[in-house]
Order: structure tokens, then sequence, then C-alpha cells
């Protein structure tokens, strides 16, 4: 294929869309890991609870036939996996990051020995037939030239990442409980003389991460593809936690980091096809993500300084000047 | 004051030793749900690396490698930062050693030595960027060095497939390493030790790198407790604030503490290419770089104690192997047992709590009437022994 017909089909629907389709796994774990993050928990087992999320879900659903059982039992696996970590964190004082990896070691190493258990294969479940969810096409906007084909057709999955957005905006900065949780991430000392369970809060924030992690793990093993394989999720969890950081901690942002990586992925599918030695391709995701973080980490670097050349100044102006003032 | 501190060390491998029980004990009763010959499973796994010599030589090669990991994790956290790019600085320190072997034409000694130290440089300078941008611009230095890691393996590969692998061969691979290049066995080569140096060689490829790893950590113990770099590095891991009101220079620490430490990381790589594989493959390190981290952590961050855990990981994962080899139940059994460890190893408030629950429950029922509590009783001597 030529260069040509490769820049042609970047510049096509067909590229948005799977632009979309392949951000949707990293919107899911980096909600999650937002949450967690505002409440004071960054959650490091993202990654494992996606690996465990995408196995149940496979599994459950070849088991009992019916996607949104698996859906259900998915979520409620990612949440168990999420309270073991907050169990120990919170309970038993673990050193966060350490659980995180723990959990992570657990799940890649509990999922490839149930797999072989239950199919005899260590490498995926192709040997059971598992379901996928349903793909949603829009009433009305599917007819639209353009806009159809970018956003209708999709799975389910990937209209609930972008709602979810959506909710987790919601959540955080208009009511009252999301208040609270990011009163607990950023004084814990203060939200607990407000009367706040910050231990509470803070579990329910890794609850609500294992759930979003799952999701991102079902996405991938009932939407993406249609079978589990082994380390299903690929250091999409871990690219996740570098989209809370690239989005400084809003979910717009957070959302847009997202989907910055899904671009960079979606562009090397696409250079796949030219004549450029695969793993060099391979690694464009990887390589704009340290770039993005590095550039962001830069400019927050600088504008620190800004402002604190910015105080100086009014410091020094203000004694030199002999009024003490508010500002 | 002696007795204290012997107290306390004491304590310490009491938790561990107890962490351990319960984690195997947890892969026991797992075992019993899955295998059709549980105990003969297990009893693979707990005596299999011993029972021939060969397998004893496996488990002393992969523990020579996970010493070397743990090391490197070890100073890395002793600065309280979160670099885990240990599995890509092995890797292209594998790369580096095994081209300096096979494409420079010197003399064996000098040949293997630069190999050891190209493979160190690379690894140093493959550190460089996250701990600049650490150090500099507080970038997240865990997430960093986990893409650095995908891309050193891409790398590795991109450069094994284009450059070292011959067109013809059908594996992805190198030319195997010529045997007088490959690192020699550990038993000097003595008249009346001739027998076993024999035998020794025969069925295992112990190398000298046994040496090698007692001399580093020897040295990373000198490093960290003996020097000034060391006790700036570690006053930077327990307080950042103080180390720079202290007049540490920071950043120079962060940025060294992770160089140096990918020099461990890549002798580990040397050793897997010059005595465990003998030639660059595909996924020669396979996930190693983790288990480093649970090494370290195991052994409480202190480098004498990393030796014993890394010599006891070693041993469950060549058990786990003679357990797949021999029975029903597949090796990733381990990882789960590892975690498990890990988990209880860390919790700080876990035996202070479940001692206080312990009390509680007495104080409600008086004294206990049953016969489970009368275990739990037990239970709580053991906890306060620990």
């Amino acid at each position: 294929m030529s260069l040509e017909t490769v820049i042609r089909s970047i510049f096509s629907t067909l590229f948005i869309a799977s632009v979309i389709r392949i951000s949707t796994p990293i919107i899911f774990p980096a909600m999650g890991g937002l949450i967690a993050t505002v409440t004071g928990v960054p959650n490091m087992a993202l990654e494992g609870i996606m690996n465990v999320g995408a196995f149940t879900g496979v599994m459950v659903s070849a088991y009992t036939g019916n996607v949104w059982i698996a859906i259900l039992a998915g979520i409620v696996a990612g949440v168990l996996m999420a309270l073991l970590l907050g169990l120990f964190h919170l309970k038993f004082k673990t050193d966060l990051f350490m659980a995180g990896l723990a959990v992570n070691l657990m799940s890649m190493g509990g999922t490839v020995f149930l797999l072989y258990i239950i199919t005899g294969d260590k490498g995926n479940s192709s040997n059971v037939k598992s379901l996928s969810v349903p793909e949603l096409s829009l009433p009305l906007i599917k007819d639209i030239p353009v806009l159809g084909e970018i956003l209708s057709g999709h799975p389910v999955f990937t209209y609930l990442a972008f709602f979810i957005v959506f909710l987790v905006y919601i959540f955080l900065y208009r009511t009252r409980y999301g208040t609270h949780m990011r009163a607990v991430g950023e004084n814990p000392e203060a939200a607990t003389t407000m009367g706040i369970n910050v231990v509470r809060a803070r579990m329910i924030a890794l609850a609500i991460s294992g759930v979003l992690a799952a999701l991102g793990g079902m996405n991938l093993s009932m939407a993406y593809l249609q079978l589990f394989q082994r380390e299903m999720a690929a250091g999409r969890g871990w690219i996740g936690i570098a989209a809370v950081h690239l989005g400084a901690r809003r979910p717009l942002g957070v959302m847009l980091a997202a989907i910055l990586f899904g671009f960079a992925d979606a562009i090397s599918n696409q250079l796949g096809s030219l004549n450029i030695p695969s793993q060099l391709v391979q690694m464009i995701p990887y390589v704009t993500t340290v770039t993005a973080l590095a550039v962001y980490a830069i400019q927050q670097r600088q504008a620190a300084i800004e402002r604190m050349k910015r105080y100086q100044k009014e410091h020094i102006e203000v004694l030199a000047t002999g009024e003490p003032q508010g500002e | 004051m002696k007795s204290f501190l012997q107290s306390k060390g004491l304590r310490e491998s009491l938790r561990i030793v107890l962490a351990v029980t319960v984690g195997l004990a947890l892969g026991f009763i797992i075992t019993l749900f899955v295998s059709e010959d549980p105990i003969g499973a297990y009893k693979a796994f707990l005596l299999g690396p011993l029972s021939r010599l060969n397998r004893i030589g496996d488990w002393l090669e992969e523990s020579l490698t996970l010493i070397l990991l743990g090391l490197t994790i070890c100073i890395v956290f002793n600065a309280s930062q979160w670099y885990i790019g240990v599995e890509g600085q092995m890797l292209l320190g594998a790369m580096a050693s095994g081209c300096v072997i096979l494409y420079l034409p010197l003399p064996i000694l000098p040949r293997v030595i630069l190999a050891f130290i190209t493979a160190m440089l690379v690894a140093a300078i493959w550190g460089i960027i996250p701990a600049i941008l650490k150090a500099y611009y507080k970038a997240n230095e865990l997430v960093t060095s986990l893409m650095f890691n995908t891309i050193a393996i891409k790398l590795f590969e991109y450069v094994l497939k284009n450059f070292i692998m011959h067109e013809k061969s059908r594996s992805v691979s190198s030319d195997m390493i010529p045997k007088e290049l490959r690192l020699p066995t550990f038993i000097p080569d003595l008249p009346f030790l001739a027998g076993i140096r024999e035998m020794w060689m025969k069925n295992t490829s112990v190398s000298i790198m046994v040496y090698i790893v007692i001399i580093a950590v020897i040295v990373v113990y000198y490093l960290l407790y003996k020097t000034p770099f060391g006790y700036e590095l570690r006053t930077v891991g327990l307080n950042e604030k103080f180390a720079r009101y202290g007049g540490i220079n920071i950043n120079k620490t962060i940025i060294l503490s992770i160089m140096v430490s990918g020099c461990f990381a890549a002798i580990a790589g040397v050793h897997l290419t010059l005595a465990i594989h003998n030639r660059l493959i595909q996924n020669m390190t396979s996930g190693l770089g983790f288990e480093g981290i649970n090494i370290a952590i195991l052994a409480g961050n202190n480098p004498l104690g990393v030796p014993v855990a890394g010599l006891l990981y070693g041993y469950l994962r060549a058990g786990s192997d003679v357990m797949e080899r021999s029975s029903d139940v597949s090796r990733e059994l381990v990882f789960v047992i590892q975690a498990m460890v890990l988990l209880l190893v860390t919790a700080e408030r876990l035996l202070p709590t479940i001692q206080k629950r312990i009390a509680e429950i007495r104080q409600n029922n008086g004294n206990g009437n049953g016969k489970n509590k009368n275990a739990k009783n037990v239970k709580e001597g053991e906890t306060n022994v620990a």
C-alpha cells in the first residue's frame, strides 16, 4: 500500500470511527483512575482489574448465554478486586502502590490460571463460545451522510463511555458527595473535621474505579474482540493513569487525553500496512504518551515558576510600599 | 540496644515467614479445588526444585537473575522513586552485551568485560529520560518508565529482526554464542574439585555470576549505607523536603539513583545472554522485571535481605515449573501466591487489627468455650510473638 492511500484513509470517516472505537477502552479506566485520584487513592491496579473484568465477562457470557448477566458479573468481579485493594490499603495500611502491584499480579496470574482450567488453553478463550455486546445504530443520526458513519453503529460500550465522562463530571462537580470526595482528596484532615468519613469515601472511589476498569476490560473482550486473551489489557490501564495526569485531573481533559492515545494507536494501525518495520510503528502510542506527559510536565513547571515570580513581585511591592494588604 | 535490634529483626522475619506460610496455604487450597491429585502437585511444587541436580541448577540460575533485579529495585525504592523500568534496562543491557560478544573481534577476556561495561552504560542511559522528567519536571516516573519498557521491548525486537537475525534462520534469534565466550562455571578449575566440577557442568550451567552477584550485594549495601551518595539517596527517600533543607541536590540524587540501579539490571541482562539463553531471542526477559519489585519489597528494601528473597522466589518459580510439567496445575498459581505474600508482608496494620478484633471477641464472649475460639486464641498467641 502506498503512502497516499494511507493518508487518504486517515482522513476518512472510517478512521475517525476507529479512533472512537480504540479510545473507548482507555476512556473507561481513565475515568476510573480520575475518580480514585481526586479522592486521594490513585488506583494502580486498573490494569489488573481490566483483565479480571474482561475474563469474567467472557466466561459468564459463555456459560449463561446472557450478555447482561455477564456484564453484571464482570462489574462485580472488578469491584471485588478494587475492594480487596481498598481493604488492604485503607484498613491494613499497605502502601497503595504496592497493594496495586499485588492486585495486578494476582489478576494476571489468576485469569491465566482459571483460563487454563476452564478452556485448557493458556493463550486465549477461543475454545468457548462467548458473546459480544450488541452494536447500536442511532435512529436518526445514521442517515446523516458523514456524521452517521462516524457516530452510528458502535458497540453499546462506546456510547456508554462518553456518557460516563458526562456522568463523572456531574458527579464530581455538581453533587454533594462528589464534592466531598474531592475534599477528601485535597485535604483529608480538613474533610474529617467537617464530618466526612474519609475511609468510606475512598473505598467508594476505589469501588467506582473498579466498575469502570471492569467495563473497560469487557469492552476489549466483548466488543473490540469476542474472546479473552492472556494479559488482554496490554498496558491500557497504565495509559489510563497517564491520561489522568495529562488531562489535569478534569473529566473533559482526561477524555481528550484518552482520545489522543486512541488517535496514536489508530495511526499506528494504519501505518502498519506501509513498508515500515512493524515494531517501530507499534512504538507510536507509547512514544506519544511519554512525549505528551513530558510536554505537559514541562509546561506545568513553567507555569509554576511564572506564578512564583508573580507572587514574589506582589509580595516585594507590598513590603516596599509598607501597606500590608489582603491580596 | 542489641537485643532490641534483634527482636525487631526477629519480628520482621517472623512476619515474613507467616506471610509466606499463609500464601503457600492459600495456594494449596486453590490446588485442592482444581487438581485431580492435589498432594502430588503440591509436592512437586514444594520439593521439585531439589529433586534433581539440574533442577537445583535451574533454581540457582533463576535466583541469580532475580537477586540482581531485586537489587536494582532496592536502590530506586530506597530513594522513594517508583521507577520500574527494570525490564527495559535489562533487555537493552542484554542486547548490548550480545552485540559486543557476537560482533566485536577482541580477545576473550576484554570482550566479556567490554560486554558488561557496554550493557551497564546502555541501561544507565536508557534510564536518563524518565529520570530527568521526574527530577526536574515531576512527571510520574511510574507511567513513563512503564511506557519506556514497552518501547524497549519493541526496539529490541526491531534490532533483533532487522540487524541480528539471519534471514535463513527459522526462529527469531541471534546465532548461538560460542562456548568459550559464555560465562564459565563457578567452580574453579582445581585438581581436587575436578570431580564435582565435571558432574556440575554436565547437569547445569551455573556460572561465575554467583561471585558477581555476591559482590553486587555487598556493593549495593556499601553504596546505600556507607557512602555519602547512599546517605543522600536514603534521605531523599525518607523526606524530600528535609533533604532539600539539608542542602542535598535532590535532582542529581534522583537521576543518579535511577542510572546506578540500571547498571544492576544490565548485569541481569548479561546473565540472561551469556549464561542462560546463550543468545539473543525474542521474549527473553518475559516479565522478570516485575519480580524484582516483589523481591525488593519482601526484603524490606534491604540489600542484605535481597539474596534470601531472591532465592525464595527463584525456588517458587522453579517449583511451579516442575509442578506444571508433572501435574495438571499450571505455573500461574505461583503469581497468586506471590501476590498474597506481597499483600500480607506490606500490610503494616494487619496483625494489630487482627489482635484487636480477637481481643474484642474475647471480651464479648468471656472465655472461649468453643473449639473455634480456642483455635483463635492459639492464633493470637502466635501473633503476639510476631
